[in-house]
């Protein structure tokens, strides 16, 4: 009977600050929709640099004058390593035909040059990207090695970027979820305003305050988890109409754009913890000083 | 059952409403609280029902303590004070019935006792044809009628009315005073403020006179008294 009444009383309070309780809800599904963005763009910048981290390679350009003692001494030495996983010798010959294939569309850029222009090299695969610079640095410089590249500042760039990107759009969520706690807030102070007299007989009549607030609290998280609810309907859908097609259409996207169904679940976890949160928050605030006396 | 002791209230802003009061009201006994506007009978009331607290002395309700009653058992000191106010405090928008159920539900009463005691205190109070009625399809005295059967229905040890009768005519008044008497007879406390000297003369119950927030005539079976 009790939870009867607390329902019943939440669905009019509910009804009667309809535009409010809309706009509460719209500012949590809003911000909360910023925030699955967030979630979203963190999934999307793992996949990427797992993918780009596999593609990492260091690669050691060898001179023309290198000596075969030098060479073999060279690909033992980065054998012995721990942090390398593989090592693969490149000939001139395969250098050149490369390097056609990538500018193939642009001849003049090789129909020139002779076969043996580029150098050969050692292409140095590893367990971790991280590592890229240290192999590098130890390698630099030993007998035969001309030059020692890698591909890990491109990737330690874009970190960075996406990592700033994930910030601002945190900082953008934390303020509309204080918007969102404020609106629930003032949607139940006027519920209560409406309601002042009611509260008052049922004050005097005995009734506690948890019994008179529990429907105003409930409003709240019911708010927020309507909230909730649409932005999670806007990731899923997005998601699938947005980002499964994309990978349908781009294959070589197909790892940077696909979830498994546990990664969506644990964001819209987030979301609906956030939401619950925010309504707590809100009907806290809104109900703090008025059950005084 | 009710006992105030040296009891001084001083309101923000310095207004002095009682200084140095002191009653004592047994089980059974139905008090009225006479004097001018401003003399503290209003304050008396709420500190019967903590809705004010003392700025000094010891005010005792149902053998409670209330400085030492902590906030959350407010509530429960309420539900054994029933009160009655001049302005009834009806909720518009509810019936009759609904109105005096309202005061049972909100303390989580089962519906069935709300279903069997409703009608019957409706009754005793004269209003059991107009259970469906709304407040405003009613006169004052019987609106009056549906607050005390609020009040009452609970069965309180101790009821107040603060000027219960003050927005109804004479003879109005007079069928909410047999109501009083009938419910003091059950062996409820009664405590009512008023200006009524008609009531408070034809009566002829305790008569406690404040002036200035203090008492300056306690009499057994009293009238309003001369002069004022």
């Amino acid at each position: 009977m009790r939870i009867g009444y607390f329902l019943s009383e939440t669905v009019t309070n509910l009804r009667r600050n309809f535009l409010m309780t809309i706009a509460a809800i719209s500012t949590v599904a809003i911000s909360l929709l910023l925030l699955g963005g967030v979630q979203i763009l963190g999934l999307i910048v793992n996949n990427v640099t797992l993918n780009w981290e596999a593609k990492v390679e260091v690669s050691a350009f060898l001179a023309d004058n290198i000596t075969e003692g030098e060479e073999s001494a060279l690909r033992e030495d980065l054998t012995g390593f721990k942090e390398v996983e593989s090592v693969t010798y490149v000939t001139k010959d395969e250098a050149f035909d490369e390097y056609k294939e990538i500018y193939r569309t642009r001849p003049e850029l090789w129909e020139n040059l002779p076969a043996d222009a580029l150098p050969a090299s050692f292409r140095i695969k590893l367990f971790d990207a991280d590592d890229a610079e240290e192999v590098a640095a130890r390698i630099e410089g030993a007998p035969g090695v001309d030059d020692v590249r890698f591909g890990g500042e491109i990737i330690k760039r874009l970190l960075q970027v996406n990592s700033l990107l994930r910030t601002i759009t945190f900082v953008m969520s934390l303020v509309l979820m204080i918007a969102a706690a404020a609106l629930i807030a003032n949607a139940i102070r006027l519920a209560i305003y409406a309601r002042r007299e009611e509260i008052g007989i049922m004050k005097l009549v005995g009734a506690t305050n948890w019994f008179i607030r529990i429907p105003f609290m409930l409003e709240g998280i019911f708010a927020a988890l309507v909230g909730a609810v649409v932005s999670g309907v806007i990731v899923v859908g997005g998601n699938t109409l947005l980002f499964s097609r994309m990978a349908d259409a781009f294959p070589f996207l197909g790892p940077v754009f696909s979830f498994t169904t546990g990664e969506i679940v644990g964001v819209l976890a987030i979301l609906t913890g956030v939401a619950a949160l925010v309504g707590l928050v809100g009907s806290t605030l809104a109900l703090r000083r008025f059950l005084e006396v | 059952m009710i006992k105030l002791t040296d009891v001084e209230k001083e309101y923000k802003g310095g207004i002095r409403a009682l200084d140095g009061f002191s009653i004592d009201i047994e089980k059974g006994e139905f008090v009225f609280i006479v004097g001018p506007s401003g003399s503290g009978k209003s304050t008396l009331i709420k500190l019967l029902t903590k809705e004010e607290e003392p700025t000094a002395g010891e005010v005792y309700v149902a053998g409670k303590n209330l400085a030492s009653l902590p906030r959350w058992r407010v509530p429960y000191l309420r539900r054994n004070v029933g009160c009655v106010f001049q302005d009834f405090k009806l909720l518009p928008n509810k019936t009759v019935f609904e109105n005096v159920a309202f005061g049972l539900e909100v303390i989580g009463r089962p519906r069935a006792v709300i279903q069997r005691q409703v009608p019957q205190i409706l009754e005793l109070v004269g209003l059991g044809e107009k259970l469906d009625r709304f407040p405003d399809e009613l006169s004052g005295g019987e609106q009056q009628r549906v607050s005390v059967a609020r009040a009452f229905v609970n069965r309180p040890l101790i009821l107040v009315a603060d000027e219960p009768t003050g927005n109804l005519d004479p003879a109005t008044s007079v069928g909410i005073m047999r109501l009083l008497d009938r419910i003091n007879r059950t062996g409820t406390t009664i405590v009512m403020a008023t200006h009524d000297h008609a009531i408070v003369d034809s009566m002829r119950r305790r008569v406690v006179e404040l002036e200035n927030g203090m008492v300056v005539r306690d009499q057994s079976r009293g009238i309003y008294g001369v002069g004022t």
